[in-house]
Parts: structure tokens; sequence; C-alpha cells
């Protein structure tokens, strides 16, 4: 899953942009206005999260332009600003999330973990494919009564596979909300994770769950 | 003082139409007293005449004639009129019958000159008197012999009346008036009491209008349009200092909500860092480089809640002043210190212009916190290999300094609101939260408690000036210890 963080105090942008990241989260972060507009118009992320007062461009222009735009990402608003006024204003120009700093870092993860179940239209935190249970909370995997042990990159691929499951998935697409923006990866380096993911998840006396659709990309469980 | 406007007009105009129906009815009973009183004496003088001219002087014998004595008026005994004569050598020639035995009072003046008079009668009832001093006139005689008496002498008549009529009358009048002016002074008292209320209803709806107003609601205005033009000036007052109360509020507000949110940023980084440090377990490097970087926010933190106790302290005029001689070179001086290094690294010179002599006097410790905040913001926003200077000379009755630094991307709108707490060049801005846009803010408000003000411009050549102007007359500034 791809994040974009836009907020200018840097020790609070590093910080998030950290334990972002370690909680398996590809991120971009930007401390302009009009720079964050630029990253939100050029990639589909999954969540945004925006500061309010930025230098360049206040967050509630950056988030006007992006919902004019038609951009389906999903906006927290995360601001010292604290009134009624503050929140009502925000949420009516298309926020569907408003945080108030400080806050604690488990509710954030906990809100955009909540937003990105929303945005792949999944209700509940644990997602089953045949015999295959991901915990989206505690971040844990089985397959039947097994554990899978998975590092954060793979993790991260099954989740966003999980999230669509059934549809079938491009390259660029699983390239682009696996990796940020800095990533020095290039798509091909999708096949090789999923090289990795096949040989934990799959069990040669149990279907297959990942499948390759020639010149498309793939899909887990069965195609829709 | 504390009476109400209601009562004092009540009072004003109650006391006012007494004392106007007072004089009035004075006026009046006195006109028709005095009309009257000569009214009566008109009428007594004619009796006295008639009376007079009713005597003869027949052979030495005075007569009356016999209808006048018959006259109705001397016959009433209840308000009785009477008469007596008196002959030569005080001989009582004639009287009323009604006098029984008493007399009348003897009045006279010189011949022919009715004389009045006030007396009382034997009841002590009051009675006025007209006395005439009169020569009789001599019957006529058919008699060719006769002689008229060669030895005429004049005769004295007294003719009293009494004037229970007369005061009854005035009597009558004095109730007549007296009843008048309470039943005028009642009823004005009605009709006054109404008009003031109808008149003060502007001030009552004014009032209520004020008393709708609540403190979460300062934009409202009192608004009676159909006022009477005296209230209006005190309506557009009133007005005037709703708006200047709402701005007051307004900024207060602002200010609290700067400040919360200036202080919140840097808190939401702390717990952040920390909250993500402590998600697993990290080795001791990683622990240190957090806690550093806490230690630097809150070093940040520390100066901007310094810098708003320091504003609040100057706003609520609880900081005292030890003046002193300065010379300004050398505090210029020992200001840049600090900063010497960091403007080195980024080639940035620095000229201290202020010449050796010229001294201020003004508070050491406020005056180097100035400075040190001027020449912090150069260092911090001057370009690279800029240059930095600070001048000091003296204009009438004052020192002037100033600190300029190159490379300043502001406008002239933006450089109007350097002062400002709070507000920061955003542009220029390298890292937010590092500075909290309260220092100038300060040195204002420093500047002028200090006895002076305080000036900033930009010059198209990108040559930011900070000027600061400190009177020194004796009585500039306020002074402690």
């Amino acid at each position: 899953m791809r994040l974009l963080v836009i907020e200018d105090y840097r020790p609070l942008q590093q910080s998030l942009a950290k334990g972002l990241r370690e909680a398996g989260f590809a991120v971009d972060t930007t401390r302009d206005g009009r720079e964050g507009l630029w990253y939100a118009m050029s990639n589909e992320y999954d969540v945004i999260i925006l500061d309010l007062m930025l230098p360049g461009m206040d967050g509630l222009e950056i988030l006007k332009k992006i919902r004019t735009q038609g951009r389906k990402s999903h906006v927290m608003i995360l601001t010292a600003k604290d009134t009624l006024q503050d929140r009502v204003t925000g949420l009516d120009l298309g926020a569907d999330d408003y945080l108030v700093k400080p806050f604690a870092f488990k509710e954030l993860l906990a809100r955009v973990r909540a937003l990105l179940r929303r945005s792949y239209r999944q209700k509940s935190p644990r997602i089953r494919v045949k015999d295959l249970q991901i915990d989206l909370t505690t971040q844990r995997v089985w397959r039947g009564r097994d554990e899978i042990q998975l590092t954060p990159r793979e993790y991260a691929l099954l989740e966003y596979l999980a999230m669509r499951a059934g549809q079938t998935i491009s390259r660029t697409d699983i390239w682009e909300h696996i990796y940020d923006f800095n990533s020095s990866a290039s798509s091909n380096v999708v096949d090789v994770y999923i090289g990795y993911l096949r040989k934990k998840i799959e069990r040669p006396n149990k279907p297959r769950l990942i499948h390759t659709v020639r010149g498309r990309g793939y899909v887990l469980g069965a195609q829709s | 003082m504390t009476c109400s406007l209601r009562t004092r007009l009540l009072t004003g105009i109650i006391v006012g139409m007494i004392l106007l129906l007072t004089v009035f009815s004075l006026l009046i009973y006195g006109v028709i007293r005095s009309a009257l009183v000569k009214q009566f004496d008109t009428s007594l003088a004619s009796v006295t005449h008639m009376l007079a001219a009713s005597v003869e002087l027949d052979n030495d014998k005075i007569e009356l004639e016999f209808e006048v004595q018959q006259m109705s008026e001397f016959q009433n005994s209840e308000h009785p009129t009477h008469y007596q004569f008196w002959g030569p050598n005080d001989v009582v020639v004639a009287k009323s019958p009604l006098l029984g035995t008493d007399d009348l009072l003897r009045i006279e003046g010189s011949l022919n000159e009715l004389v009045l008079g006030i007396s009382q009668d034997k009841n002590g009832q009051p009675q006025r008197t007209a006395g005439l001093k009169f020569m009789p006139r001599i019957a006529d005689s058919d008699d060719k012999n006769y002689q008229p008496p060669t030895n005429v002498q004049a005769i004295t008549l007294v003719v009293a009346r009494d004037v229970g009529d007369l005061h009854g009358q005035l009597r009558f009048l004095r109730w007549l008036l007296l009843i008048a002016s309470a039943a005028v002074i009642a009823l004005s008292f009605l009709i006054a009491a109404i008009i003031v209320r109808q008149g003060l209803n502007p001030l009552h709806s004014i009032a209520a209008g004020i008393a709708a107003i609540s403190e979460d609601d300062l934009a409202t205005r009192i608004g009676t349009t159909s006022a009477p033009a005296e209230i209006i000036p005190i309506k557009n007052r009133l007005n005037d200092l709703l708006s200047r109360i709402e701005d007051a509020f307004r900024r207060e507000r602002r200010f609290t909500a700067d400040v919360a949110h200036e202080l919140r940023t840097p808190l939401a980084g702390i717990r952040s860092i920390i909250e993500v440090s402590l998600t697993r377990a990290r080795d001791t490097d990683e622990y240190q480089r957090v806690l550093s970087e806490c230690v630097v926010i809150v070093e940040n933190m520390q100066t901007m809640v310094n810098n708003l106790l320091m504003i609040a302290r100057l706003d609520a005029r609880q900081v005292t002043f030890r003046h002193e001689h300065i010379y300004l070179c050398e505090l210029v001086n020992s200001c840049w210190r600090p900063f010497s290094e960091k403007a080195k690294e980024r080639e940035i010179a620095f000229e201290n212009q202020a010449p050796n002599e010229i001294t201020v006097n003004s508070d050491r410790e406020n005056l180097s916190m100035v400075l040190s905040n001027l020449l912090n913001n150069a260092v911090e926003y001057a370009n690279d290999a800029g240059q930095i200077w600070a001048t000091a000379n003296y204009t009438n009755d004052s020192v002037e300094i100033t600190v300029a630094n190159t490379g300043c991307q502001l406008t002239n709108e933006e450089v109007a609101q350097v002062f400002d707490c709070f507000w920061r060049g955003d542009s220029s801005r390298k890292d937010a939260g590092v500075h909290c846009g309260l220092g100038l803010a300060l040195v204002q408000r420093i500047i002028q408690a200090l006895g002076g003000f305080t000036t900033a411009e930009v010059k198209s050549d990108g040559i930011f000036t900070i000027r600061l102007v400190l009177s020194q007359q004796a009585n500039s500034g306020r002074k402690g210890c």
C-alpha cells in the first residue's frame, strides 16, 4: 500500500515516514504544498496524509484540486487545527478522515488501515482467500492452520493482492502500490517477489492461490 | 447622583410646574385682590361723597337727608356700613343708628381730601374706612332776609364698611387657585410620567439591545433604525466600541489558536518520534538519535514558551528595566559572537558600522536580547555569501540602530506583517518549527516598552532592514529599579 505524507514539520514528517514504512507501507514525503500536489496528481496513492498549514500551497487547496481532478485517493487531514468548523470544512471538501495533532501513532496506523479497507471495500480486518487468512491488523498470515512468516515486502505484496482478491492486477499497479518514489526497483522486481511469495504460501497438495494471467498480471484466488 | 433619568425628568418637570403655578397664582391673586380692593374703595368713596353731599347746613344746624339714612347699606347689620359726622369742636353731629354708643375712628386729611384707612369695629371685624373733611352745603332759603351763615365750619365724615364680603371673595379666590394648581400639578404629573416613559423608550430598547449581546455573539450591532437624533450618537459610539471589542476578542482568539497550534505541532513531533521508536526494539545509537532529536524540539519549544511569557509580561507591564549608558558598538559585537561561526560557514560577511562613541541610555539585558534576535534572523535569512551590517547614529533626541541583511525575498506586503506574532515568511522558511515567528514580535514589544519604535523595510535589491529608534528624552520608557 502506498501512502503520501505532506507535512512541513520535519521531525513529524520523518518519524511518520519511518513508522509507516516499518508498518509495511510504501511512503513518499514532501514538506511543500505545491510539490505535494504534484505527487498526489502523478501517482495513485492509497492514502494521503495531509497537513493544512503548508508553505507553497494550503492543505485545503491541495484537497480541492485533488478532488476536482477526480483522484480517488483517501485523504486524512492531520493538523493542529481542532475547531469544529475546521473539521467540518476539511471533511466537506472531500477529506475521508481528520486527525488532530498531537495524536497517538497507533491511532494513526489504525485509521490508515481503516481507510485502506474502505478503499478496497473490505469491512473485516481479516481477509480469507480459500484457506489463506490474512490479519490486516497484526499483519500475520496463515495457510490452513500453519502460520506463514513473510518479510515486510512480501507481506505488502500479499496484502495488496488479497485486498483485490479475484481481480487481475497489472505489474505496474502492484509496483506502484508497493514501492515508494525513491525506490530504485523496477517493475520486474514484482515477478521476483511473486516468486518468493509463491514459495511461501503455495502447498503442493492444495490448490494454487496466485495465478499468472498472461500479458496482464496476477490474480489471487479464483478469477472473477 | 444615582437617581434615574426618569426620576430626574419627572422631578424637574413637577418642581418647574409647582414654581410656575405658584408664581402665576400669586400674580393672579395679587391683581384680582388689588382690583377688588380698588373697587371696594371706589364704592366706599362714592358713598362718602354721597353722604357728604347729603349734608346741609341749615341755620347753623347740620341736617342729613332722610332718604340717605334709610339706604339699605346702612341698615345691613350683618355687613354694615357706618358713618359718623363730626361738626366743629369735635361734636358728633350724626352717626349710623347701628353704631349705637360706639364711635368710629376719626381720620381726616386736609379739606376735601378723601383719606382711606383700615380699622376694626367693636367686634374686632376688619373694616375699611374713608374720612373726608368738607364744607357742608348751605341749605337754600326762600327767605329774602336769610343771611347765609358767616361762619361755616368744616365737617368731618368718616364712613366705615365691613370687609367681610371682600375677604370672603378673596378667600374663595385663594382656595380656587390652590385647588386648581393642585389639580394641574397632579394632571401634569400623570402626563409627564407618560411623556417621560415614551421619551425614554429608545433608551430601554438600546439597553435591551445591549443586554441581548452575548460574549459569543459580538458581531451583533445595536440597530434601532428609528432612534431619535440624540440617541443616534450614543448608538453609533456603542457600535464602534462593540467593533473594537470584537476585534480585540478576535485577535485574542486568533492568538490563542496560534499558540495552541504552535505548541501542538512540536508536541505531535515528539510524541510521534517516541511512539514510532517504541514500536519495536532498536539499538542504542538509534535511541540516542531519537532522544537528541527530541531535545532539539524541546529546546525550540522552550524558546517559544519563554518568548511568549516575555511578550505576556511586557503586555502586562510586569517587566522592569535598569537604564544605563551602553556603548552600542561593543554591545553589537558581543551579540554577534554566537552567530559568527554559522555566518562563516555560509560565507556571510558581517560589518559592525556602529561608531565607537555612540551610547544609548537603555536596559542592557533587553537591548542585547533585541539585537541577538535581529542578528539571528539576519544570519538565518541572509543568502549564502550575503552580507549583514549594523549601524547606529544619533537623531533628534533619540538613537537609531539598524540591522540589515541581503537576500530577502519578502514583498512589501509581507514585510508589513513581520512584527505580528507567529508570522513567518513561508517561502524563506528553512525548517518549520525551528522559528516560531515570535522573535520580531518580541523585538517590537521590548523596544516599545523601552520607549521607542521599530520599522521594517525591504528594498528592491533584497536588502531587508530593521530600524530601532530609541527615544533618549528623560521621561521616555518605563523605568524600574
